[in-house]
C-alpha cells in the first residue's frame, strides 16, 4: 500500500517536473534521428556503368548480341539477388565512361568488346581459343571501385558460364549470421542508442532520490512508517516505467525510420527492463554523494559520458578481454551494465540468437546491479537515512 | 491547567546526549502531562532541537530513557507529530495530494486519512488551497500547511517547534487558536524562544540552557520565582557608565532590584508606582535623562535572566 502511494506521489511529480523528463525521454529518439541522418548521408552506394560495343551475331538469320543480355543480366541481378546498394548504367561510349568515373560519378566502367557474341557463340561451340573480352576501368586505390569491380566479375562470370552452358566449378555457399546479410549500419547502431535512452534515466532517477533530501522531506518519511525498501521500491518501479516507455519510443522512432530486427521483442523489453533497474542501481549512488537536483546534473555528467562513450552505447568499441568465463569475455568495460545490455541486444535482435546465448550477459547484469544497488544503498543511507 | 487530573504522557529521565565530547542534552529529567500544552523554553543551542528529535525518535539518546504512555495502543510513530520549524513539504503536490500521500506512509486507509485531511485544512483556515500546489502557498499557509501534515495520522502528541516563527499577523492569530484548541484534547509540546508565545500558550514550561534544565512549572509559578511586583523598565537617552552605576547603587540602598542592560535599566519593587517619582529623582541627580518609562508584569525573560543571568535573545 505505502509502495503505491509512493509509486503515485513520484509519478505526479515526475510529470509536473517535465522538463527533467522530456530530457530523459526524448534523448534516444533524438540519438535514432541523428544517426538515421549520418546513416543515410553517407550510405555506400556502387554506381557501374557498362558500356557495350558488342556487335553480336547472326544465327539461323536470328540477331543475337550477348552485350545486351549482359548488360540486362548485370541490372537484373542487382535488383533482385545482392545485397549491396548496386546500381547498372549503360554509357554510350568509352570516353563518356572514363570521364564519369573520374568524376566519381560511378565507381567501374565495364566495356564489352565488339566481338563477346561471337567469342560467347564460339565457346558454346566448345571452341577453347575464343575469349570473350571485358575491360574493367576505375581508380583502383578507391574501395568502391574494387567491391564494384569484384561483384561485376563475379556476374560476368556467372553470366559467362551460363551462355556457354557450362556449370560452375566451384559453388561457393555464404551464411550471414542473423540478419547481417540484411542488416544496415543503421540497424546495427540501434541496439546501442536503445540503451542510450535507458542511460538518460541516471538524471530522472538520482534526481527523484535525491528530491526527498533536497526538499527535506526524507525528514517526514523517517518519521513515518515508511521502511527504506518500500521508499527505493516505490522510486526505482517509477524509474522503471519511466525507462520502459523512453526505450519503447526510442523503439519506435527507430522502426519509423527503417530499423529492422529479429528475435522476440518481449526479450528486448525484459533486457530493458534488467538495465533500467541496473541504472536505476547506479543512481542510487549518484544520490547518495550529492544533495540536490543541480548537483545531480553536475555529478551525473561523469558516469553519464562513461556509460555513453565507454560501452559501445553510442559507438561500437572495441577492447580487450582481461580473463573470460566460460567463453564469456571480461574487460574493464564489463563493469558497467549497459556493455553487456548492448551484447545481449546485438544477439538478439541483429544476429537473432537462442536466448540462452544472452544468458552471461543477463547474469553480468544482475550481479552488477545487486553490486550497484548495495552500494548505492549502504552510502544512502549511510548519508541521508542516519538518524542525525 | 487541571493539574490534578494529570496524566503522566511522557516521561524523560535522565536523558543525555553527547556529540563528541560535546554534550547537547545533560541529564533532562522531566514529565509531560496528557492534554497539556508543554513549552520548552531556552536560548539558540540550549539543547531544545536535540530533546524534540530524541522524543521524536530521530537520534538516540546517549543515556536516559523516555517513556511514553501509549494507553491508545499506538506505537511510537503513530504517536507523535512533528512539525518543524523550516516548512518542509512536497512543492510539486497539491496540499490535499500531500497530505493524503502522508496518511498514507503512516499505513492510514485513504477514506479515514481523506476525512482528517478536510478537516484539518479547515480548521487552519486552508480549505480553499485543498488543490493549490504548496509551492504557490504564502508563507503563512506554507507554515500551516506543515502543521496539517503533523496532525494528518491524528498523533497524541504534537511537538512545534517554533510555531509562530516568521507568521504575519493573520496565520499567527490562526496558529495560536489552534494550539489553544488542539491542546485541550491533545498533547502539545512547543519549542521557542519567544517567551511571549510559550507565556500565552503554555500551560507549562520548562527552562533550559546549556542542555540542563533550569526550572518547570507553569508560567505564573515561574514568574513568581523572581519576586511579586511589576517591573519598570527606563529607556535612557545617555549611556553613561559611571551616572548609570551611581545611579544602581542609590536604588540598589532603597532595596529595590535593578539589572542595567545596554538599552534599558530594569528596576523590580512590590510597589513600583509609589516609588516612580524617587526613582526619576534619583536618575536626574546622577545625571541620567529618561526617554521613555515602560511599566509591565514580570516575564518568562525575567525568569530566564533572574536564573542565568543573561537574555535569552543573547
Amino acid at each position: 500500500m505505502k509502495t503505491i502511494s509512493i509509486i503515485i506521489k513520484s509519478l505526479k511529480e515526475q510529470i509536473r517536473s517535465y522538463w527533467v523528463l522530456l530530457l530523459s525521454l526524448s534523448m534516444g529518439p533524438f540519438f535514432i534521428f541523428i544517426y538515421f541522418l549520418i546513416m543515410e548521408t553517407s550510405k555506400p552506394q556502387y554506381t557501374i556503368l557498362v558500356v557495350n560495343n558488342d556487335k553480336g551475331v547472326s544465327i539461323n538469320n536470328r540477331q543475337i548480341n550477348h552485350g545486351n543480355f549482359l548488360a540486362a543480366y548485370l541490372k537484373n541481378t542487382k535488383e533482385g539477388s545482392i545485397a549491396i546498394p548496386f546500381t547498372v548504367n549503360i554509357v554510350t561510349d568509352k570516353i563518356t565512361g572514363i570521364e564519369r568515373v573520374k568524376n566519381k560519378k560511378a565507381d567501374a566502367l565495364v566495356v564489352i568488346d565488339g566481338s563477346f557474341s561471337q567469342a560467347i557463340e564460339k565457346r558454346k561451340l566448345n571452341d577453347s581459343t575464343a575469349m570473350p573480352k571485358v575491360e574493367f576501368t576505375g581508380d583502383l586505390t578507391n574501395t568502391n571501385y574494387l567491391i564494384s569491380a569484384v561483384w561485376a566479375n563475379e556476374l560476368l562470370n556467372e553470366y559467362a558460364l551460363y551462355a556457354t552452358h557450362n556449370k560452375k566449378v566451384v559453388e561457393v555457399k555464404e551464411t550471414a549470421l542473423g540478419t547481417s546479410a540484411t542488416a544496415s549500419g543503421f540497424d546495427m547502431i540501434v541496439p546501442g542508442i536503445l540503451i542510450v535512452s535507458l542511460i538518460m534515466l541516471m538524471f530522472t532517477a538520482s534526481i527523484a532520490f535525491v528530491s526527498e533530501i533536497e526538499n527535506k522531506t526524507m525528514l517526514r518519511l523517517k518519521l513515518s512508517k515508511l521502511t527504506a525498501f518500500e521508499f527505493l521500491g516505490g522510486i526505482s518501479i517509477v524509474q522503471l516505467m519511466v525507462g520502459i516507455v523512453s526505450v519503447l519510443l526510442t523503439l519506435f522512432t527507430a522502426l519509423s525510420l527503417g530499423f529492422h530486427y529479429t528475435g522476440s521483442l518481449a526479450i528486448m523489453i525484459f533486457i530493458a527492463g534488467l538495465t533500467s533497474l541496473s541504472i536505476i542501481a547506479f543512481s542510487l549512488i549518484i544520490a547518495a554523494i550529492t544533495k540536490s537536483a543541480n548537483e545531480v546534473l553536475v555529478v551525473g555528467n561523469f558516469p553519464m559520458f562513461l556509460f555513453m562513450f565507454f560501452t559501445g552505447a553510442a559507438f561500437p568499441l572495441k577492447s580487450e578481454a582481461w580473463f573470460t568465463i566460460a567463453g564469456y569475455p571480461i574487460n574493464i568495460q564489463g563493469l558497467m551494465t549497459p556493455t553487456h545490455a548492448i551484447s545481449a541486444l546485438d544477439k538478439t535482435l541483429i544476429m537473432n540468437m537462442e536466448v540462452f546465448s544472452i544468458v552471461p550477459e543477463i547474469i553480468s547484469i544482475i550481479t552488477l546491479t545487486l553490486f550497484y544497488f548495495i552500494i548505492g544503498g549502504i552510502i544512502f543511507k549511510h548519508r541521508h537515512l542516519k538518524l542525525t | 491547567m487541571k493539574q490534578t487530573q494529570m496524566e503522566t504522557m511522557i516521561k524523560i529521565e535522565g536523558l543525555k546526549k553527547r556529540f563528541g565530547d560535546f554534550t547537547a542534552v545533560d541529564g533532562l529529567c522531566f514529565e509531560i502531562f496528557r492534554n497539556e500544552i508543554f513549552g520548552l523554553l531556552g536560548p539558540n543551542g540550549a539543547g531544545k532541537t536535540t530533546t524534540i528529535s530524541i522524543i521524536c525518535g530521530l537520534l538516540p539518546p546517549s543515556e536516559g530513557k523516555i517513556s511514553f504512555n501509549d494507553s491508545h495502543g499506538k506505537d511510537h510513530k503513530s504517536l507523535i507529530g512533528y512539525c518543524p520549524q523550516e516548512n518542509i513539504f512536497y512543492p510539486k503536490l497539491t496540499c490535499m495530494e500531500q497530505l493524503l500521500f502522508m496518511g498514507q506512509m503512516y499505513g492510514l486507509p485513504s477514506k479515514s486519512v481523506k476525512t482528517n485531511a478536510i478537516d484539518l485544512l479547515n480548521l487552519l483556515g486552508l480549505e480553499d488551497k485543498t488543490n493549490v500546489r504548496a509551492a504557490n502557498l504564502s508563507g503563512g499557509m506554507k507554515r500551516r500547511l506543515n502543521i496539517c501534515l503533523a496532525l494528518i495520522h491524528n498523533p497524541e502528541i504534537l511537538i512545534l517547534d517554533e510555531p509562530e516563527a516568521g507568521l504575519d499577523p493573520q496565520s499567527r492569530i490562526l496558529v495560536r487558536d489552534f494550539i489553544k484548541t488542539f491542546g485541550k484534547e491533545k498533547t502539545i509540546i512547543l519549542t521557542t524562544h519567544n517567551m511571549d508565545e510559550a507565556d500565552r500558550l503554555a500551560d507549562r514550561v520548562a527552562i533550559i540552557d546549556h542542555g540542563k534544565l533550569l526550572l518547570s512549572d507553569t508560567p505564573q509559578n515561574l514568574k513568581r520565582t523572581v519576586g511579586e511586583g511589576d517591573v519598570l523598565e527606563l529607556i535612557l537617552e545617555n549611556s553613561d557608565e559611571n551616572a548609570q552605576n551611581q545611579f544602581a547603587e542609590n536604588i540598589a540602598l532603597r532595596s529595590m532590584n535593578i539589572r542595567i542592560n545596554s538599552e534599558s535599566v530594569l528596576i523590580k519593587h512590590p510597589n513600583i508606582i509609589e516609588q516612580l517619582p524617587a526613582i526619576k529623582n534619583l536618575a536626574e541627580t546622577n545625571g541620567l535623562t529618561i526617554s521613555e518609562i515602560k511599566l509591565r508584569e514580570n516575564t518568562l525573560e525575567d525568569v530566564f535572566i533572574h536564573l542565568t543571568g543573561k537574555s535569552l535573545r543573547q
